[in-house]
């Protein structure tokens, strides 16, 4: 016992030196081999970081995966919202070989359970592991696995799977490197999604900014095929071969018409009637949202030309339904993506505010014809005032949304919808009221403009703000419309303008403006019409300006006084 | 944090005022109604501190509406955002009790600035105003008198002193109920218990000298 425990003693110190030594050694590899394995995992995860296109980002992350733990065969599998396999990018696998296998994984099985479990998933051997589903027919033989989800902002977009490592089985390491890469994997998809999201983003606002300003033209011509314009863009946005706008025959009909169509097979479809019930349209149209078909045809299915993947979005604006937008691509093209789907969505729903736009402006002018006056102002007042408002509000929320020269054309129209609401308030007034002799100042004012207006060129344009009827009376009534008639005397008879415009504006003054585009009253000597409104300014302690225009043309005047201070003392 | 209620019946408008106002650091949207009856329950349950309410609604008109908000709850303000004129809108606030009124135009208007200058508790409406529709309404020199009995021509005065229906009522050592009733019957007087737009036309313009 002695002497063994004597024999032994040398050799104790020696074999633990020469194990503690070959742990340091082996340690020390392998801090070289992690540290090249970091490096290559650093440059892996550059490499996927730099790519901007999805599609690109997706395969680099396969290819470094496969790199980083030198494995056989490598795939990515993208999950779908409803947990199946939308998509599996693959390498490792010849062409020739993929074609004899009946289908790509499933995603049922293995790969199915990295998707259910929601982390990482190693094995040496795939075949014998419970969860496995076999493989099927002229599927390579795979042996070790690994599998490990990649997620973007929290949410599993799909997985990694790794099968045969060449170095024989994969390691702790290994799973702990893929998951690192599919944490920036992650991130890298999400940056391409987002920048895929601001292309697309921006070219959509481009495409409606063309379309609001084509709908919104004052050219009654350009403005006439506006549908033509939103078909035209949604087919270049989607890449549809044919778009078609479907709206009902006459109200309250059961029947569908073809309005607008472009793209192939246009001139056979356009002006056709049909029957909704059963049609990808009519669901659509009854249904109220989007409805996509793999094949088939927007009405029925004898469609001619024949037609592939098809979706019909609902145009509404108002609670009201206005018609469908049916899409289609060519037999055999690939079906439309959710990102299509929302993308005419999105769409349609700010081209349904521009038609709604479109015709609140074609009422308010229709309407002027009419003859039931106070039904008109109340038509006026209810629904066209009512849509162009929140008409306006649309497009000034999509206007924060685009950049300089496309905010800039909706702005515009914006500016535009204000000015036209102010004149249908104006009209709304003169419609709903003829009052007694000694009618409120904004009447008298109206009236003035009509006796005078018809020595103008066009009717003048006529806005109020402020309460101008409670707050401006007697004296200083009598004088507005003295400024008014003197005013506007002088437009006819001098002036020799096309247009002209009277404001009246109260606050804590009372501002008239009149405005023309004529020949300017530059120099001219005044005479007692001007002197006189000269006059009543300053007894009011107010001003009197004459002068040019703003544009550098025509006349502009502007004639304020104070309020008195007792103002609504009971007159 | 000023917390604001959006009663409208347009989603679309509802949306885009909300839009422009959770746009604003300081302000923000805690609750919409559709309608006069959505409106109170909601109201209660999220305590801003002002409604924007539109005066034209679909079941009801949001002069009541507004005088309702004030009467149960004083400390939260109102301002009517109107398709109507100027005119008419200040007929409309002062009945309703509202701190002011903003017209319905996307650019020109100041939402944003009132909504702030409601919240501090200041009054929008011109001094002067409140008085020249009363005088306008219960002295008409000349056009079809509306024939407001003593009552109605004091609890008009103090509508216009800003009261709240349960103020009025103390003040005139009267029911809530009976105030209510008073109210609605001079607003049914002053040709206001429809619609209101057609309502305020018949304050604004015909009743006019
Ligand atoms: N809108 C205008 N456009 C061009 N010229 C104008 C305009 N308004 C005034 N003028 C010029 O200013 C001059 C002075 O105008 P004012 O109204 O004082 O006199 P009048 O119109 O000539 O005569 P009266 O008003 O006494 O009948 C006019 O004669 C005219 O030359
Ligand atoms: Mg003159």
């Amino acid at each position: 016992m002695v002497s063994e425990e004597i024999l032994a003693f040398p050799d104790e110190p020696r074999s633990e030196l020469e194990r503690t030594i070959e742990e340091l050694v082996e340690r020390a590899q392998r801090v070289l081999a992690t540290q090249g394995r970091l490096r290559s995992l650093l440059r892996a995860s550059r490499a996927v970081v730099q790519q901007l296109d999805i599609e690109t980002v997706l395969e680099r992350i396969v290819e470094a995966a496969v790199e980083l733990v030198d494995a056989e065969y490598g795939a990515l599998g993208v999950i779908a919202p409803d947990g199946h396999l939308e998509r599996f990018i693959h390498i490792g696998m010849p062409e020739s070989e993929v074609r004899l296998m009946a289908h790509l994984p499933e995603g049922h099985g293995l790969l199915g359970a990295v998707v259910e479990e929601g982390r990482p998933i190693r094995l040496d051997r795939i075949e014998g592991d419970p969860r496995s589903a076999g493989f099927p027919a002229h599927h390579p033989h795979m042996d070790g696995f690994l599998g490990v989800p990649v997620r973007v902002r929290d949410q599993v977009f799909g997985n990694l799977y790794l099968t045969n490592p060449r170095r024989g089985a994969f390691t702790q390491e290994d799973e702990e490197l893929v998951t690192s890469l599919a944490a920036t994997a992650g991130i890298a998809i999400e940056n391409a999604r987002l920048y895929d999201e601001s292309r697309r983003r921006q070219r959509w606002s481009a495409a409606l900014a063309e379309v609001t300003a084509a709908l919104l033209s004052e050219d009654a011509e350009e403005s006439v095929d506006s549908l033509g314009v939103v078909a035209d863009r949604v087919a270049a946005l989607v890449d549809a071969s044919l778009v078609c706008l479907v709206t009902p025959l006459e109200d309250g009909a059961e029947l569908l018409r073809v309005g607008v169509a472009r793209g192939e097979g246009a001139e056979q479809v356009l002006g056709r009637v049909f029957e909704p019930h059963g049609t990808i349209v009519g669901q659509a149209w009854e249904l109220g949202r989007a409805v996509a078909s793999e094949t088939g045809s927007p009405a029925d299915l004898d469609w001619v030309p024949a037609l592939g993947p098809v979706v019909g979005v609902p145009l509404t604006g108002f609670g009201q339904r206005l018609g469908v937008l049916a899409l289609a691509r060519p037999v055999g093209a690939p079906r439309f993506s959710d990102a299509d789907l929302d993308m005419a969505s999105e769409f349609a729903s700010q081209a349904s505010v521009a038609i709604e736009l479109a015709r609140a402006r074609a009422d308010s002018s229709q309407l002027q014809l009419v003859e039931d006056r106070s039904r008109i102002a109340r038509d006026l007042h209810d629904r066209v005032i009512q849509r162009l408002f929140a008409a306006g509000l649309t497009l000034q929320g999509i206007a924060g949304t685009l950049r300089a020269p496309a905010q800039e054309r909706v702005l515009e129209q914006v500016d535009a919808i204000d000015t036209a609401i102010s004149e249908i308030r104006t009209a709304v007034f003169a419609l709903t009221t003829r009052g007694p002799a000694r009618a409120s100042l904004r009447h008298r004012v109206l009236d003035v403009v009509s006796e005078l207006g018809e020595a103008l060129p066009s009717p003048p344009r006529v806005t109020f703000s402020g309460p101008v009827d409670l707050l401006v009376r007697d004296g200083l009534a009598e004088d507005v419309v003295a400024v008014v008639r003197e005013s506007l005397s002088n437009v006819a008879r001098h002036a020799r303008a096309q247009h002209c415009e009277v404001d009246v504006a109260v606050d804590d003054a009372v501002v008239v403006t009149i405005t023309d585009d004529g020949v300017g009253a530059h120099g001219s000597t005044r005479s007692s019409g001007t002197a006189n409104l000269a006059v009543r300014a300053r007894e009011r302690g107010g001003t009197y300006e004459i002068g040019t225009g703003a544009s550098g043309r025509g006349t502009r005047v502007r004639w304020s006084a104070p309020l008195p201070p007792a103002a609504g003392g009971g007159t | 944090m000023t917390r604001v209620f959006l009663v409208d019946d347009h989603e679309v408008v509802r949306r885009g005022i909300a839009g422009i106002i959770d746009a604003e650091p300081d302000l923000e949207v805690v609750g919409e109604a559709a309608t006069v009856r959505q409106t109170l329950p909601r109201v209660h349950a999220t305590r801003p501190d002002v409604v924007v309410l539109d005066v034209r609604l679909p079941d009801g008109n949001g002069v009541d509406l507004c005088r309702a908000i004030r009467s149960e709850l004083p400390e939260v303000q109102c301002l009517m955002l109107t398709a109507h004129d100027d005119d008419q809108a200040s007929y409309g606030a002062v009945l309703a009790g509202a701190a002011g009124y903003v017209l319905k135009d996307i650019r020109g208007q100041s939402l944003l600035e009132s909504i702030r200058r409601v919240a501090r508790g200041e009054k929008l409406l011109r001094q002067g105003v409140s008085a020249q529709v009363v005088a306008d309404l219960s002295a008409p020199s000349g056009a079809p008198a509306p024939d407001l009995t003593l009552r109605e021509r004091q609890v008009l005065e103090l509508i216009a002193e800003g009261l709240t229906n349960r103020q009025i009522g103390e003040r005139l050592d009267l029911a809530e109920k009976t105030v209510k009733n008073y109210v609605s019957g001079l607003l049914a007087k002053l040709g206001m218990e429809r619609r209101t737009q057609a309502a305020v036309y018949g304050a604004s313009a015909d009743r006019r000298p």
